[in-house]
This record gives structure tokens, sequence and C-alpha cells, in this order.
């Protein structure tokens, strides 16, 4: 069914993206994401010596930082932190530099609807920018769904408050490789459809859930070629292993 | 498009600081009820330097915040009073937010230009009172009424000086190499008017009188030069946003200098009236030249923005070629008292200002070149050092200097020009939401 979204998007339609990197001098790898008015900056330094108390000394454990536009930090901040560091975890090859720590900090510029998606794309690509070796990189979308049962991409702030329920989704950026069998295959289903992370407020049903999952995957496709393409033109000589 | 305002971004040489403004409804101190409340938070955030950590605010951090602080309050730059809503129970409290991205050296002065920037541009809602008895405050959203600026007095803009050991040596807008190795410092707050806002030298080396003298000499020239600066650029801005609604940043470069004691100041003056003479008539040029690269930018950044991201390389290229071609035309007419130089394109522009600023006081140059302080130099700086003093800048000199930012930042530079990824004005609707 046709909805009219307020800037006149159609559903599956993403909002102008723009990604620019290396904008830092002292940050080791920076990049600034910005989906319509939503828009985050990230910086990454690399591994330093040390893990915290709790961390396993065994592996490259990662630190985030979440700076809000303005007040103090709050819970919300918090669980921001949280989701990152999972999804950054699980990209980063952890083994590579033991015991130590490698810092991200994200900075919101501009909050105009799925904030934390666009926080991941920034991380993702300040990651690139820094040099820090990765299984693949990761793109994220955030999914609504609305009473009647449709489901919108990328909604702005006022859409998500509208909205019955949203989803954030991450998925594993696809794999372009000079091989044939180079694109792995886990148990009979291409890897990009794994899903790295999903965060869900509000309630909605299972069927409805799926099809976000549908429609965000969808997505995430052209997502990936964005990111490659601005990732590439920064880099000429040097591609990034998960293309 | 968006619509807020009370935020600004400002870039000087590598140091990169955001500043937002927001507002809220509170109320006031007991002994103050009839005014208005400012507060200033800094937020060192580690992005900016690898020393940098959350938590406690450090010495610097603190002292940072009560500069910008001390400017802008007791000199009563800001309008305390005409905050005051309903005495003795609502006042507004405004907020303002400084976050440094990215620590180049003399944080002081940016955060300061950061601060005034987003408080020349931040708007609060219109409050009446209503209701029975008039004692009831009705805050209109600003699609009811239009939000008023606030009541700025004038501008207090810092000025930080570097100290070195070898007592004849001072720097302007010290780099954060530089800011290692000297061994004082002294910031001095004035506005354009000639008043002398705050003076802050917090121990470091002694020094004479007579160079505190030329300092602050130096600092009021460098105020007015800035202050003018601010003011284009909001007017740029508000008539911008009558026309088309778009954003902006403000983009200070600053030359860095290195300025010998008085007996070569007076040279200072006259070199420069001279040079000033020589540019009036391309003054007008060069303001032309500003106005038509702001007129550019938002064709190019709404070309951008309308097609897909794909474009972003081409769009980049552009705007990167028009701005370095203008700034080619515009480094020869120099600005007002040859000190702050600004293009709102590029970082990597302060080595053709400095040979501009530096051509001015060209007979300063081979005296500069025996006092080579400590090899804490960025090459592009060292560039125009080593040419000799030429008066009258040179197209070809000026040409070198340029491919050595070229070579030096090529990335940088692209990344720099783009024009959307530096819109940074946004309009932030000031109604008491803070939760």
């Amino acid at each position: 069914m046709e909805v009219d979204r307020a800037d006149g998007r159609n559903p599956n339609q993403l909002r102008p993206l723009a990604c620019s990197c290396s904008i830092l001098h002292r940050a080791h790898g920076s990049a600034s994401w910005s989906q319509g008015d939503t828009k985050v900056l990230a910086a990454v330094y690399g591994p330093k010596a040390g893990t915290k108390k709790n961390e396993n000394p065994e592996k490259a454990s990662i630190e985030v930082i979440w700076k809000p536009r303005t007040g103090q930090i709050g819970k919300p901040e918090k669980e921001y932190e949280i989701i990152l560091k999972r999804t950054l975890q699980s990209i980063c090859i952890l083994t590579i530099n033991p015991n130590t720590t490698t810092s991200f900090i994200i900075q919101v510029v501009h909050d105009d609807g799925a904030l934390l998606p666009c926080a991941i794309n920034a991380a993702c690509a300040a990651l690139v920018d820094a040099g820090i070796p990765m299984k693949h990189l990761a793109v994220a979308i955030c999914c609504c769904s609305a009473e009647s049962g449709y489901c919108i991409l990328d909604p702005t702030k006022l859409e998500e408050q509208k909205m019955k329920a949203f989803a954030y989704l991450v998925f594993p950026n696809s794999i372009l490789s000079v091989l044939p069998e180079g694109s792995s295959l886990v148990q009979g289903e291409p890897m990009e459809h794994g899903i790295i992370t999903s965060v869900t407020h509000g309630a909605m049903s299972v069927d409805d859930y799926f099809h976000c999952l549908e429609r965000g995957r969808a997505a995430s496709a052209k997502l990936s070629d964005f990111l490659r393409r601005s990732l590439q033109s920064k880099l000429p000589g040097d591609l990034s292993k998960a293309g | 498009m968006c619509r807020e305002d009370g935020s600004s971004e400002v870039q000087l040489g590598q140091t990169h600081i955001m500043g937002f403004v927001t507002g809220q409804l509170v109320q006031p101190y007991r002994d103050r009820p009839n005014e208005g409340t400012l507060s200033i938070f800094t937020e060192f955030s580690p992005m900016a330097d690898p020393s940098f950590e959350t938590g406690r605010p450090s010495e610097s951090a603190v002292e940072l915040g009560r500069i910008v602080d001390r400017g802008l309050r007791e000199s009563r730059a800001v309008d305390t009073e005409s905050l005051c809503v309903l005495a003795g129970k609502l006042v507004w409290a405004i907020r303002i937010d400084l976050h440094i991205l990215d620590n180049g050296g003399n944080l002081v002065d940016a955060a300061n230009i950061a601060a005034l920037a987003s408080l020349l541009t931040f708007r609060r809602p219109e409050c009446s009172l209503g209701g029975e008895d008039d004692l009831e405050v009705i805050v209109h959203p600003p699609e009811e009424r239009e939000p008023l600026p606030l009541i700025i007095h004038h501008l207090p803009i810092a000025v930080t000086f570097g100290f070195f050991s070898s007592e004849s040596l001072l720097v302007i807008d010290p780099t954060h190499h530089e800011e290692a190795v000297m061994v004082g410092k002294m910031t001095a707050t004035l506005n354009a008017n000639g008043d002398v806002c705050a003076i802050q030298k917090p121990g470091g080396e002694g020094v004479l009188q007579s160079v505190i003298m030329q300092c602050l000499r130096l600092a009021s020239r460098m105020a007015s030069d800035i202050t003018k600066k601010i003011k284009d650029a909001l007017l740029l801005i508000e008539s911008r946003q009558l026309g088309s609604e778009m954003v902006e940043t403000y983009n200070t470069e600053r030359a860095l200098r290195k300025i010998k004691r008085h007996p070569t100041s007076i040279t200072l003056d006259g070199s420069v009236n001279l040079k000033e003479k020589l540019n009036e008539p391309s003054g007008h040029n060069v303001v032309n030249e500003l106005s038509r690269k702001h007129l550019e930018k938002p064709r190019l950044a709404s070309a951008e923005n309308a097609s897909s991201p794909g474009n972003n390389g081409e769009g980049e290229s552009k705007s990167s070629n028009f701005g370095r071609s203008s700034r080619r035309d515009g480094a020869t007419s120099n600005f007002v008292g040859g000190a702050a130089s600004w293009d709102p394109y590029s970082r990597g522009v302060d080595s053709d200002f400095l040979k501009a600023s530096l051509a001015s006081r060209g007979t300063l140059t081979p005296k500069k070149k025996q006092q080579d302080p400590t090899g804490e130099r960025k090459p592009n700086e060292s560039k125009p050092e080593e040419s000799p003093g030429d008066v009258i800048p040179t197209t070809s000199a000026m040409d070198v200097s340029e491919t050595g930012v070229h070579k030096g930042g090529e990335k940088t530079l692209k990344d720099a020009v783009k024009p959307k990824h530096k819109r940074k004005k946004k309009a932030f609707s000031s109604t008491a939401d803070a939760s």
C-alpha cells in the first residue's frame, strides 16, 4: 500500500548519503557519515597498549565513547556505546593485536532519525581510514513498521516517533572477490544475508519483522555499493579487504 | 532542510571545534532575579588528542572554559537582562557546548570564535505573558512566531601568543607543536572597539612590559580583523537563509607569523600601510570573489544533495578547483592589516596567506631567517620562509607555495573543500526540551 512520507520519498528510498574520510588530523582514522540531516563524526585511535580490567587480555579490546550533541551523558548513550562495541567486535579481527585497546569516539553532529545506523556506518568508514584489519565491513540501516503493516526505510525523527516500532539492522558488507569461490557461503546462503546486529524498539509482529529484514537486506546492497565507491575514491591504490 | 540556528564549526589551521547553543527556561539566581544566565561547557573530546580523556575535565579544559567565559560574561558581551521573561520566576539559561574535535593547537582562540559564532546565530523562541493576571508564560514555537536573536553588544576575540626561551621570539596562534616547546603563553581578549576584555598569562617565562604592549597592539589589530570576518560570514548566511535556507560554516585560516620585538614593529606598520594603499582598488575584487564563491557553493551543494552520493568525487573536485583558482587571485591583495586571512574552503591555504602576509613585511624576512626557532615546523610553513623577502608577492612565488600545499595535502584539500560536509550551521528550536 502506498504511503506518503513527509519528504516525498517512497517507502524503500534512502535519504541522500554522504561520507568523507580523513577529516581530523590527530586521530588515526576519522570519517563523517550523513544520511539526510543526520550526521555523525567518528574517530578511531589505533591500538594502545593494555586492556581494561574486565577485558580478555588474550584479544584486542574495543572501547567506544559516544558524545551527544548537548547535555550530559546518560543511559541512552551508554546503550549505544555497548551496541556499537559489540557490533565492532564482531567485524574486527581481534586476535591480531592481543592486549591492546582500540578506541572509537563518536560525536553526534545532528540527529534527525536513524542515529545508530549512521554511527555504525561512520565507525566502519573510520576503521577503513585508519587501516585497522577487519573481517568485513558492516552496513547499518533502520526500518520501521507502522500499524498497517507496511515498512519504511531510513526514517526521519518525526517518522520514527510516529511509527509503531522500528528496528536497527546491521548486515555484513557484501564481498566482491576476484576468485569465483571467494564469496563465502555459510550453510548454503551467501554471507551477506546474515545479520550482525538487530535492535528493535516497540512491538511488531514476527511477520512484520521478517518483512523489515528483507527490505533492509535489499537496501543494504545499495549501502554497500555506496560505501565501496566512496572508500575506493579516497584510497586509490588500496582496496580494503572486504571490498 | 534544517532550519536550526545556534551551531557553528570553526577551523583554525588543523584545530577543529564545534559549538552548539541551547536555551532553557529556568528560575533565576536569588541575587539576580532579572538576569538570565550563560554557562559554557567545554568537551575535550578524546577524538581531538590521544591524551584527552573522558571524565573529569583536565586543567587545560577548565582554563579554556574560564577564559572564554570571562571574555563573554564579565565584559557583558551578551545582554543577560534581555533574557529575563518574568522577573524572579523565569529566565532564559543559555548553555554553550564547545566540542573540541581536533587539537591542532591554540584551542582558546578557536573555541572563543566558535562560541561567538554560535551565539550570534542562536535564536530563542519568543515568549509572551498571557493567561489570567498575565502571569502565565507562553512560549511560542518557531512556526508561530519568529524566534529572536540574542542581544550581543560586542564581540570579544581572544588572541593567544606563545613565548620562547630566546627572548625576542614570540609567536601568534601557536600550533600544537609550538605549544609543546614554548615556555610561556598569553591570551588577550579584546574587541573591535579596542577594549581589553581579559588578559590571561598563567605563569611561564617572564616577559618585558614592552613585549606585552606590542602583543596587545597586535591583538587589537587581529581582533578587529576577525570581528569583521565573523560579521561578513553572518551576513552571507543571513542572505542565504532568506534565499534558499542553505547552511554555512566558518572557516578561519590564520597565518603563523614570527614577530620580532619593537625595533622592527615600526617597519611592520609602515609596510602594511604601503600594502593597503596598493590594494585599495583590488579590495573590492576580493570581496566580490568571496561572495561569488559563496554563491557558487550552494549551487554545488544543492547539486550534490539532489544526486546520488556517487557524485561526491566530481562535486568535490569541482569546488576544489574553484576554490583554488579564486584563492590564487584573492591572495595577491592583502587583507586589512595583513593579519588573519580567511578562506572558507581549505585548510591548506595557510601557506598562501602566510606568503602574502610575510611579503607585506618583506624587510623582516631576512632577519627572521637567522632566527629559526626549534625545528618543530610544518613543512608547508617553512616554504614561504625560505623564499627571499619580496615586498610584492609575485605569482610565481605563490605558485610554489601552492604546489607545496598540493603535494603535502592533496587529500585534505579535497576533503576540506567539499561544501556539503562542511555545512554546519543548524537551527535549533530552543524550546525547553532538555531532558
